[in-house]
C-alpha cells in the first residue's frame, strides 16, 4: 500500500455520490464516540468508491486498557450484488447462510454470541457503540418479508432451526415464548424497499453457553477461514478465556439511490483478554505468586517488613506482544482484503504515539495524527508480531465516559413474590439521556406494571420518590400469555442530568408443571439482559447497552412427587376400599365361633397338620431315649 | 337363645373327654338370605369391574389402528397387479412410396421386429403416418402430450429414396426423435416379397436404437438383466454400474458448483456465464422430467484432510498424481462446506478443485484422468490452469478456461441422473431415462406397500394413524393410474402418477405417530399402578374365587340331593 491512502485520509469529505455520503455520515457518527480519533481513517474507508472491485475488508483494532487488559477488536467485511445473492452465486458471501436467508425470507439478519460482563467504569464505552454486542448468551435478531405475522413467525422458525445447525448453537429453542417484536427498541440499518413488508422478530437465550463449537463455523464462514490474514489470531483457548468477547454477525442490504444493492455480511469478534492471564504459557497455566523480591511494596505502611508488604500498584505497563496473547502470530495478510490497493490497514493499535512499540521487519507504520493510533501495513508474505516493551506510563490513551450505566437485579425474598430494581446512572453534568429500556421477561415472571415506581437521586444526593409517569414518556407493553408468550415492555426514559434513577416493580413467581422444570431447576430460570437504546440526537445512530443476564429462582418441587402420590393415594384407596368391601363381604360371628371355624380355614389346617408333625417328632424324640 | 345354650351344654358335654380345654362350638349356618346378600355384593362389584372398568381402560389404552388394504399391498409388492409393460409407437413415414408399397413395408418390418424382440414387455409398435400430417409432426408430438388418449410418440422413421446408394443406411438426428432411413430406389419394397432386406435393415436398426434400454428395463424389472441372453456381460456391468452410480429420481435437484483452491487464487470465475452457455440448454431438455436450482461458490483455502494421502510427483509424468484408491479420500468432508442445500430434493455436488501451483498438474496416477464421479453424490474435476510467470494461479478463470470443466460436469450430471449412454440422440436418451424412472418408482412405490402391510402386521402395537391410510389409498390409486398409461404408451403421464405414489408411500410409511409406541411399556404401566391394582385386586379376586367355590359346592350338594 503506498502513502496515497494515508494522505486521502487526512483530508475527508471529498466529493462522492449524494447518497453514500449522507449514509457516509450516518455510519462515521456510529463509530465516532468510541473510535473517534480514528475517524479519519474510517471516513477514508467508507468514502471509499460505494462499491469497490475489492469486497472483502478485514481489520484488527487494538487498545490497552489499564489494569493490563487488552481489547482486541477484529472486523470482517463483504460485499456482493443484490443479482449474484439472489442468483445463488457466492463468491465470499458463506453459500449455507446465504441459502438458509433465501429459504427463511429474511432481509437483515443480526446474530450475537456474547460471554463475560463489560466493565465500562474500567473500559469505558462499548466498541462499535454497542452495536455489535448482544445479551450473554446468543442473541437474535431478523427482519423478515412475510404477508402476515403467522407467516413471518414460521419463517423466523425455520431460520432459528437452520441457523442452530450452521452455528452448533441451541437457537432451535427460540420458540414463541422467547421470541418479541420489539416496537422501538431496533430499527433496520440496511436500506429496504418501501414495497417490502417487514417484521422484526427477536429472540434471546441467556443461558447458552458460547464456545468453541460456536467459533468454528463463524471461521468457516470468512473467506480467508483463518488461514491468513487477522482470523489466524483465532484460538477458542484464549478467545473464550476473554474476560469478556463477543462474536457478531451482520447482514444487510445497502442500496445506492439508483437503485443498486448489495448484500453486506460483517463479523466481528472483540474481546477484552486479561494480558497477564493470556500470557500464561498453555502448558503451565497455573498462576504463580509473585516472587517476593520482585514485589514492590509501600515502605511508608507502618506494618511493612520483611514479612508484611502492601503491594504497590505498578507503574510500568506491562509487556506484551501479539504471540504471547494470541499464542500464535499473526500469518501474513488475507490477499482478498488488498486486491485494488485502496483497503484500510489491517492492524491498528491505539497507544499514545511516544510509546515504543516494536514489529517485523517489512511492515509499515502509519501514525494517524489523532496522538494515539497508529497502523500498520503488512508483509503478505511474512508473519506478523507486534510487541510493547514494559515502560513506565506517562500518558494513557483517554478513555471516554459511558452516557449512561445502567444495572439490573432481583430483589425480594421468598418463593412466591419478588421484584425487579432497574438502576440508570446518568454521569454528564449537563446533558439528559433519552432511551429506550427494553425487557422481555419469562411468562412465568409475571410482573405487576401498576407497581412501577421510580426513585430519583439528583446532584444534591436526596433520595426522592417521583410518580414513574414524570420520567417514562412512552410504555409499549405486551402481556405475557402463559406457555405461549412472555412479556415484553419498552420503556422510553429520561434521565436528568447527573441524577440516578431506581425503577422498581413487584413480580409473582408462577408455578410451572412437573414436565417444564428443566434437570437442574434448583440452579434458577435465566431472565434475558434488557436492552437500552440510547437516542441522542436525531441524527446520530443509536448506542446500545445490555445488562447483565438474570437468575430467577422458581419454587420448585421435589421430583419425586409423582411416585409418592400415586403410591400415597393408591394405599389410602386400598385401606377405604379393602375396608368396605370386608365389612360387606365377611361373616360376622362370635369369637368362640370364630375359633371352631378356624379348623376350616387354611390357617387353621395348616396349624392342624404342624401340631400333628411336632407330636409325631415329640412321640420319636422319646422313643430314642 | 336358650335352646342354643342348651345345645353348647351338651356339644360341651360331649367333647370334654378328649379335650377338656377347647371349648368349641360351630356358628349356626349362614342365613340363605346373607348368603344371597354376599353374592350380590360381590356381583356387584364384578359388574362395575367388567361393566366399567374394563371397557374404559379398554377404550383408554387402545391403539387407533385405521384399516389398510394389506392384500392389495402385498398383491403390489409381488407384482400381481400390474405388469409394467413398454410398447413404443414409432410412426414411419414414406414420403417416396406408394400406399399399398408402404403398408407392405410396413407389416413385414413389424413382423422382422417382433422376431428380433426376445423381452416381451418392451415392444415397438409401427404406425403408418400418411404424407399430408406427417409435415407438422412435431405439432402432433407436443399435442399428444396434453391428449391423454394417445400414446407418447417415442420416434419419427422417415424412410426416404436417395440415388447412387449401394446399401440402406440411417441417419438418426441428434436434437430431435427422427432417423431417416436411406434406400437405394432399386431395393424398393416389392409386394410380393416376403422378408424385403429394407424391412430388415429398418427392424435391425430400430432394434440397435432401443437395445440398452431394454436390456436397463429389464435389469429394473427383475434385478438383474439374467433373463436376456444375448446381452453381453460388459453391458450388464454398466447398466447394473450406472444404477449405483445414480441419484434417487426426484422432482428437483439442487446442482452446487464449487470451486476450491488449497490457495488464495483463482477467487473468481465466469460461472454464470459458463452455467448459462454449457449447462442451461442440458437442463432445459431436462424440464419434462426434473427440475433444477443452481447454487455456486468459491472456497478458497481448501485444504486436503489430514488423513487423506497427499498427492505424490511422478518424474516420468512431470505431474502431481492420485492414488485410484485414496480419490475417496479427496473431499475433505469436515472442513469443505459442502452440506446439501436447504428445500426438498437432493444435492449433486460438482467441485472444480485447482490444485496449488506447488502441486500443478495434479492427475489421477492409473489413467492420467483429471476427473471422476462420486457415486449418488457429485463430480470432481481437477482444472491445472496455465501458470501464470510468477507461478501462481490466474486470479480468475474465464469461461473459456471453464468449458472443459463444465463438459464433464453435464456428461457426469446425465450419469448421475441415470441416462442410457445411447442412442446419440439426446431426446431420445431422455424419453427413455422417462420409461426407466416410470418403472423403478413403480416398482418402489410397490415394494414400499409391501414393506408397510408386512410391517403393521409385523407389529400389532403400533398406531396406525387416518393420514397413513389415505396415503396408502392414494397410492395404490396413482399407482393404478401409471401402471394403466404405461399400457397405453403414455409414459409421461405414468412418470408423474409413479412419482406422487412414491410420495405418498414414503409419507405412510415414514410417518411419525407411528413410532410413538416405545416410549411407554407396559412393564413401566405395571410399576406404576400396582401399588392400586395389588391391594384392590386381592380381595376381590379371594372373594370371588369363595363365592365360586361355594357356588360349586351348593350344586354338588343339589346334584348329590337330586341323585
Amino acid at each position: 500500500m503506498s502513502d496515497v491512502p494515508f494522505i486521502l485520509a487526512l483530508q475527508p469529505r471529498t466529493s462522492h455520490g449524494l447518497g453514500a455520503q449522507t449514509k457516509l455520515r450516518h455510519e462515521v457518527m456510529t463509530v465516532l464516540s468510541l473510535f473517534s480519533l480514528l475517524w479519519a481513517c474510517i471516513v477514508f474507508l467508507w468514502s471509499a468508491p460505494a462499491f469497490a472491485s475489492s469486497d472483502y475488508h478485514e481489520q484488527l483494532f487494538l487498545q490497552p486498557f489499564p489494569q493490563s487488559s487488552l481489547l482486541a477488536s477484529f472486523n470482517f467485511r463483504s460485499n456482493t450484488s443484490q443479482a449474484s445473492f439472489d442468483n445463488q452465486h457466492f463468491r465470499y458471501f458463506p453459500r449455507a447462510l446465504g441459502q438458509i436467508l433465501q429459504h427463511a425470507n429474511t432481509k437483515e439478519l443480526h446474530l450475537r454470541f456474547t460471554t463475560g460482563r463489560w466493565d465500562a467504569d474500567s473500559w469505558g464505552p462499548r466498541p462499535w457503540n454497542g452495536s455489535k454486542e448482544g445479551g450473554t448468551g446468543v442473541e437474535l435478531w431478523a427482519w423478515i418479508d412475510a404477508p402476515n405475522d403467522d407467516e413471518a413467525f414460521a419463517k423466523w422458525i425455520t431460520l432459528t432451526q437452520s441457523l442452530s445447525g450452521l452455528f452448533c448453537a441451541s437457537l432451535n429453542f427460540v420458540d414463541s415464548t422467547k421470541t418479541t417484536r420489539p416496537v422501538v427498541s431496533f430499527e433496520p440499518t440496511g436500506d429496504h424497499p418501501e414495497s417490502s413488508n417487514l417484521h422484526l422478530l427477536h429472540g434471546a437465550l441467556p443461558g447458552e453457553v458460547v464456545c468453541t463449537e460456536n467459533l468454528t463455523p463463524f471461521l468457516k464462514l470468512l473467506p480467508c477461514k483463518g488461514k491468513t490474514g487477522i482470523s489466524t489470531l483465532f484460538d477458542g483457548h484464549k478467545l473464550f478465556d476473554a474476560a469478556w468477547q463477543s462474536m457478531s454477525v451482520d447482514v444487510r442490504p445497502i442500496c445506492t439511490r439508483q437503485g443498486d444493492c448489495t448484500i453486506q455480511i460483517e463479523q466481528t469478534v472483540d474481546m477484552v483478554l486479561d494480558i497477564e492471564r493470556s500470557k500464561r504459557p498453555r502448558s503451565n497455566p497455573i498462576p504463580r505468586p509473585v516472587p517476593n523480591e520482585q514485589l514492590v511494596c509501600d515502605t511508608s505502611k507502618p506494618y511493612n517488613s520483611e514479612d508484611t508488604c502492601y503491594p504497590l500498584e505498578k507503574v510500568t505497563e506491562k509487556d506484551w506482544s501479539l504471540s504471547e496473547v494470541f499464542g500464535r502470530p499473526l500469518n501474513g495478510i488475507c490477499p482478498l482484503a488488498d486486491s485494488d490497493g485502496s483497503a484500510e490497514y489491517p492492524v491498528c493499535i491505539r497507544v499514545p504515539h511516544e510509546r515504543g512499540i516494536f514489529y517485523t521487519e517489512g511492515t509499515k507504520e502509519f501514525k494517524l495524527d489523532d496522538g494515539f493510533t497508529r497502523c500498520f501495513d503488512l508483509d503478505p508474505s511474512k508473519p506478523f508480531d507486534l510487541a510493547i516493551p514494559e515502560q513506565p506510563i506517562n500518558i494513557q490513551a483517554p478513555l471516554d465516559e459511558p452516557i449512561l450505566h445502567a444495572e439490573r437485579t432481583i430483589v425480594g425474598h421468598g418463593q412466591e413474590r419478588g421484584g425487579m430494581r432497574i438502576i440508570f446512572e446518568n454521569p454528564s453534568p449537563t446533558a439528559a439521556v433519552d432511551f429506550i429500556y427494553f425487557e422481555s421477561l419469562p411468562w412465568f415472571l409475571r410482573p405487576y406494571i401498576h407497581t412501577l415506581q421510580a426513585t430519583i437521586t439528583g446532584r444534591d444526593g436526596l433520595r426522592r420518590e417521583i410518580p414513574a409517569s414524570d420520567l417514562v414518556s412512552e410504555t409499549i407493553f405486551r402481556p405475557a400469555i402463559d406457555r405461549e408468550r412472555g412479556t415484553q415492555l419498552e420503556l422510553a426514559l429520561s434521565v436528568p442530568a447527573a441524577s440516578t434513577v431506581t425503577l422498581t416493580y413487584d413480580f409473582e413467581k408462577a408455578i410451572l408443571r412437573y414436565t417444564e422444570y428443566p434437570p437442574d431447576a434448583n440452579r434458577g430460570f435465566n431472565v434475558a439482559p434488557a436492552v437500552i437504546r440510547i437516542l441522542n440526537g436525531v441524527d446520530s445512530s443509536p448506542i446500545y447497552i445490555r445488562s447483565t443476564s438474570l437468575l430467577l429462582p422458581l419454587p420448585t418441587p421435589d421430583f419425586s412427587m409423582p411416585y409418592n402420590v400415586i403410591i400415597l393415594t393408591s394405599t389410602v384407596i386400598a385401606l377405604g376400599f379393602g375396608t368396605i368391601f370386608n365389612i360387606l363381604v365377611r361373616r360376622v360371628v362370635l369369637v368362640e365361633e370364630a375359633e371352631a371355624l378356624g379348623s376350616q380355614t387354611i390357617k387353621g389346617r395348616i396349624l392342624g397338620k404342624v401340631l400333628a408333625l411336632r407330636g409325631k417328632f415329640g412321640r420319636k424324640e422319646t422313643k430314642v431315649e | 337363645m336358650s335352646a342354643t345354650q342348651g345345645d353348647v351344654k351338651s356339644l360341651q358335654a360331649q367333647d370334654a373327654p378328649d379335650a377338656p380345654k377347647s371349648v368349641k362350638r360351630a356358628p349356626p349356618p349362614e342365613t340363605s338370605q346373607a348368603i344371597y346378600t354376599r353374592f350380590k355384593v360381590i356381583a356387584a362389584f364384578w359388574a362395575v369391574i367388567i361393566f366399567l372398568g374394563f371397557p374404559i381402560w379398554w377404550k383408554t389404552t387402545s391403539i387407533y389402528r385405521a384399516h389398510l388394504p394389506i392384500q392389495d399391498m402385498l398383491e403390489w409388492a409381488n407384482g400381481k397387479t400390474c405388469r409394467p409393460v413398454f410398447p413404443l409407437e414409432i410412426h414411419l413415414m414414406t414420403p417416396t412410396m406408394q400406399l399399398p408399397e408402404s403398408q407392405h413395408l410396413l407389416r413385414t418390418t413389424q413382423h422382422a421386429l417382433d422376431d428380433l424382440n426376445e423381452f416381451a414387455a418392451h415392444h415397438l409398435r409401427l404406425k403408418l403416418v400418411n404424407d399430408s400430417s406427417a409435415l407438422n409432426v412435431e405439432q402432433r408430438e407436443k399435442a399428444s402430450g396434453t391428449d391423454a388418449e394417445e400414446a407418447d410418440i417415442a420416434l419419427t422413421v422417415r424412410v426416404l429414396s436417395q440415388d447412387d446408394l449401394p446399401a440402406p443406411r440411417s441417419y438418426l438426428h441428434a436434437e430431435t426423435t427422427q432417423l431417416d432411413i436411406f434406400y437405394p430406389p432399386n431395393q424398393a419394397p416389392i409386394p410380393s416379397s416376403s422378408n424385403p432386406p429394407l424391412s430388415v435393415f429398418i427392424a435391425q436398426e430400430l432394434q440397435q436404437l432401443y437395445w440398452e434400454e431394454k436390456a436397463t428395463i429389464a435389469h429394473v424389472l427383475s434385478g438383474e438383466t439374467g433373463n436376456l441372453d444375448s446381452i453381453s456381460p460388459q453391458l450388464a456391468e454398466s447398466i447394473s454400474r450406472r444404477f449405483r452410480r445414480s441419484m434417487k429420481y426426484a422432482d428437483t435437484y439442487h446442482l452446487s458448483f464449487s470451486l476450491f483452491t488449497p490457495g488464495s487464487a483463482p477467487s473468481s470465475w465466469d460461472i454464470e456465464a459458463a452455467v448459462q452457455e454449457y449447462l442451461a440448454p442440458l437442463l432445459n431438455e431436462f424440464a419434462s422430467i426434473s427440475n433444477f436450482t443452481i447454487d455456486t461458490q468459491v472456497q478458497l483455502y481448501a485444504s486436503f484432510s489430514p488423513m487423506a494421502p497427499s498427492p505424490v510427483f511422478e518424474e516420468t509424468e512431470a505431474a502431481w498424481t492420485l492414488q485410484k484408491e485414496d480419490l475417496s479420500a479427496f473431499i475433505n468432508a469436515a472442513e469443505w462446506p459442502l452440506n446439501p442445500s436447504i428445500g426438498s430434493g437432493p444435492t449433486l455436488n460438482f467441485i472444480l478443485y485447482v490444485p496449488s501451483p506447488s502441486q500443478s498438474p495434479l492427475v489421477v496416477k492409473e489413467n492420467h484422468a483429471s476427473s471422476w464421479i462420486v457415486p449418488q453424490w457429485g463430480g470432481v474435476f481437477l482444472l491445472n490452469p496455465p501458470l501464470s510467470s510468477d507461478s501462481t494461479n490466474p486470479s480468475h478463470l474465464s469461461k473459456d478456461s471453464l468449458r472443459p470443466a463444465f463438459m464433464t460436469f453435464s456428461h457426469q450430471l446425465l450419469t448421475l441422473l441415470g441416462t442410457p449412454t445411447t442412442p446419440s440422440s439426446l431426446p431420445l436418451r431422455l424419453q427413455a431415462l422417462v420409461r426407466v424412472r416410470a418403472a423403478s418408482l413403480l416398482l418402489s412405490a410397490s415394494s414400499t406397500m409391501g414393506s408397510l402391510a408386512r410391517l403393521t402386521e409385523s407389529l400389532p402395537s403400533i398406531p396406525i394413524p387416518a393420514t397413513v391410510a389415505s396415503s396408502v389409498s392414494d397410492t395404490l390409486s396413482h399407482l393404478s393410474a401409471a401402471c394403466t398409461h404405461m399400457k397405453h404408451g403414455r409414459f409421461s403421464a405414468a412418470l408423474a402418477n409413479a412419482r406422487i405414489a412414491e410420495i405418498e408411500a414414503e409419507r405412510s410409511f415414514f410417518e411419525k405417530s407411528m413410532v410413538g409406541q416405545v416410549y411407554f411399556p407396559d412393564e413401566h404401566k405395571i410399576a406404576v399402578y400396582l401399588p392400586l391394582l395389588g391391594p384392590i385386586g386381592v380381595p376381590l379376586i379371594v372373594g370371588l374365587m369363595k363365592e365360586l367355590k361355594r357356588i360349586v359346592a351348593t350344586l354338588k350338594a343339589r346334584r348329590a340331593n337330586a341323585a
